[in-house]
């Protein structure tokens, strides 16, 4: 059961970064061509501890497709499905443990604390539009991208002593993990299933307000009323997305994707010249283009 | 007495006694023992309990009254059984911290103990609390797919769930948080390798579909497996972490780890035990059929007759008559088996013990074992 997500058929967006990151640091610290095989361990730990949390999600969410599968609760019950992540994050604590550097134990932990309230803050909601907006950016931050800027973080303490160099991994991390899931959460409203692997307008049907939405809710003040009741009333979802889809909201959630790209790369270039930061810069694009 | 009965332990007059004597009561030996350590233990820490989150579930759990999910059961029994059973765990770790003392390589960081034990050891006892709750809360997640209309609303379920998986990943955070903060990679893989433990034991306990068979051909020693996993991984693991965390000796922590192995063991054996050995037996409590005396009486009456006493007691329209199952065992030799087991699980963890010197802490670690191994 716990193999059923380890196919190779995810992303593995997040490995690759994570990688890709160690590999940068080393160069930049003193032009080692290795990456070593902590650094591995971090970047299997943190595909790890993302599944967990996927596994976890899927119950708490009630969902029934995910990477274009039936979900780990559909197939073998809740009960098991929720021991299995729970299995996952043992085991990917007994890989950290065993990696033998404390600060990379805190460093990690920190993400699955994050998760866990990233999960809380996402039951509760705002009244006020502007406290709404930055709720939803902390939301994305715990949930997506502290896994990505804390992993890039331990990497990086892992190849190379300067605080500096470990500063600019967790920025590359962090902005690029809020863009990915901005662009995730816009995802949702214009592409088809097929291609997602998972169902669209999920988010509203979990009466979620994203940022496409909390963008059109600027042009179409009615929609407060139905972010308030999270889309509970029959026809929201269908009303909410077409008005999301009428507005600049997806261009709007978009366009802050590419400023938080534009910050990613930046933070990157100040490392040292090599083929793993020229893909990390071109990483960022990616993220931009993705269509699934 | 019972009083009078530590604290002879406590000067240290006399070895351990031997398991026939009996004991104090189960909830004298745990207050006595909160004395031991210093002050009534409260493991959910403040830090936890006050948190927005919980405060948030408490919420939102409220919300389940008058429903069927189970986390309103495992809610209840934090507010009334919070005082003997729930936080067994953390205060043998406290207890088992004070008996093996400071170790004599550290005398150090000696001023960090408060009544003898060191502040690393009581972040241990609460992290090892918070798992157990966690799995507690973890358990009692229902197959929404296996829902029938007699248990009330879909959509009350799906929240429960939704409360469970939150609240029990909530714990479990907090635990590896505190963890990290104990600083030493060593007691992190053996706490965290205990998580993995838990997770296998329960994972056994689910697998147990009770529709198309009713009990498992289980021997006992695949039971004790089992229930290792399930119920004395996470107390053996945290015993010999706290040994870790004062720089104890290997020998040390391996008899820390034997203690609670085997303390554990006597401990589920004796719950497995009550519905056999209560002598008001008026109302007869429904029991596991894969507790250990019925395991046991399947082991020695084979599993063809054993299947054909669970028909027998079936009767008609599939309601177990319990009273009659309970009966057939107890004819047979699967209760005395077990309480032969217990005590020799028992008598392991009082083995275990010596290696500690004579102590308050150590009177009340065996205390626990009599009140486990002691039956009517």
């Amino acid at each position: 059961m716990c193999d059923y997500y380890f196919d190779g058929k995810g992303k593995a967006f997040r490995p690759m970064i994570v990688v890709l990151m160690a590999r940068a640091c080393n160069i930049h610290h003193n032009n080692s061509r290795e990456v070593q095989a902590s650094q591995r361990s971090v970047a299997i730990i943190a595909e790890m501890i993302h599944t967990a949390s996927l596994v976890h999600d899927d119950v708490i969410d009630d969902a029934n497709s995910r990477r274009g599968k039936m979900t780990v609760n559909q197939i073998w019950g809740e009960r098991k499905a929720v021991l299995a992540g729970d299995f996952i994050l043992s085991a990917a604590s007994v890989a950290l443990a065993r990696i033998g550097n404390t600060t990379i134990i805190s460093v990690l932990t920190q993400v699955i604390e994050d998760l866990v309230r990233g999960e809380f803050l996402q039951l509760g909601s705002k009244e006020n539009e502007n406290e709404r907006f930055a709720h939803y950016l902390e939301k994305t931050f715990k949930k997506t991208a502290s896994l990505i800027a804390n992993s890039c973080k331990a990497v990086s303490i892992l190849g190379c002593p300067d605080p500096k160099v470990h500063e600019i991994a967790y920025q590359y991390g962090r902005n690029v993990g809020i863009a990915f899931q901005l662009i995730d959460d816009v995802l949702d409203f214009t592409s088809c299933a097929d291609r997602l692997g998972k169902p669209t307008a999920a988010d509203l049907k979990l009466g979620l307000a994203t940022g496409p939405v909390l963008f059109a809710c600027r042009q179409f003040p009615e929609m407060n009323a139905m972010i308030m009741r999270r889309f509970s009333k029959p026809g929201d979802v269908e009303r909410a997305r077409k008005y999301v889809l009428q507005s600049d909201g997806v261009q709007q959630t978009t366009y802050l994707a590419q400023r938080y790209c534009h910050e990613a790369t930046r933070e990157i270039s100040k490392l040292r010249p090599s083929p793993e930061r020229e893909a990390l810069i071109q990483l960022t694009e990616m993220v931009l283009l993705r269509d699934k | 007495m019972w009083g009078a009965l530590l604290r002879r332990g406590g000067r240290g007059a006399g070895g351990l006694r031997g398991l026939a004597s009996g004991g104090p009561p189960w909830s004298q030996v745990v207050s006595e023992a909160e004395k031991i350590v210093g002050y009534p233990t409260s493991f959910m820490s403040l830090r936890c309990l006050l948190s927005d989150e919980l405060s948030n579930i408490a919420m939102q759990v409220r919300k389940l009254v008058g429903t069927k999910h189970p986390l309103l059961d495992t809610a209840r029994g934090f507010v009334y059984d919070s005082r003997n059973n729930l936080q067994m765990r953390g205060l043998v770790v406290l207890l088992i911290s004070k008996a093996a003392g400071p170790s004599t390589e550290e005398l150090s960081f000696q001023h960090n103990m408060v009544s003898g034990i060191y502040s690393s050891q009581r972040s241990l006892a609460e992290i090892t609390e918070l798992i157990h709750t966690a799995f507690l809360v973890h358990r009692g997640i229902v197959n929404i797919g296996e829902l029938k209309s007699c248990d009330g609303p879909l959509k009350d379920m799906q929240f429960g769930n939704k409360m469970a998986v939150l609240s029990g990943d909530f714990l479990l955070a907090n635990a590896c948080t505190s963890l990290a903060q104990l600083q030493n990679t060593k007691v992190v893989e053996l706490i965290s390798s205990a998580i993995g433990d838990l997770v296998q034991g329960i994972y056994y306990e689910n697998s147990k579909s009770p529709e198309n068979c009713l009990t498992d051909d289980i021997s006992i020693s695949t039971w004790k497996e089992q229930v290792f996993l399930s119920h004395s991984a996470l107390l053996a693991k945290s015993c010999q972490a706290a040994m870790e965390l004062a720089k104890h000796s290997a020998e040390i922590q391996d008899m820390a780890f034997q203690y609670g192995k085997h303390m554990s063991m006597s401990h589920k054996l004796h719950s497995d035990l009550q519905p056999f050995v209560k002598e008001s037996s008026s109302d007869t409590m429904a029991f596991s059929l894969n507790s250990a005396p019925a395991v046991l009486h399947q082991e020695f009456l084979g599993r063809e007759a054993w299947i054909k006493q669970i028909r027998e007691a079936q009767g008609r329209g599939n309601i177990m008559d319990y009273k009659k199952l309970q009966e057939a065992i107890k004819a047979g030799k699967g209760v005395t088996s077990a309480i032969d087991l217990c005590r020799c699980h028992g008598n392991n963890a009082l083995a275990a013990l010596e290696i500690f010197p004579p102590s308050e802490a150590r009177a009340a670690l065996a205390n626990i074992v009599y009140a486990v191994t002691r039956f009517p």
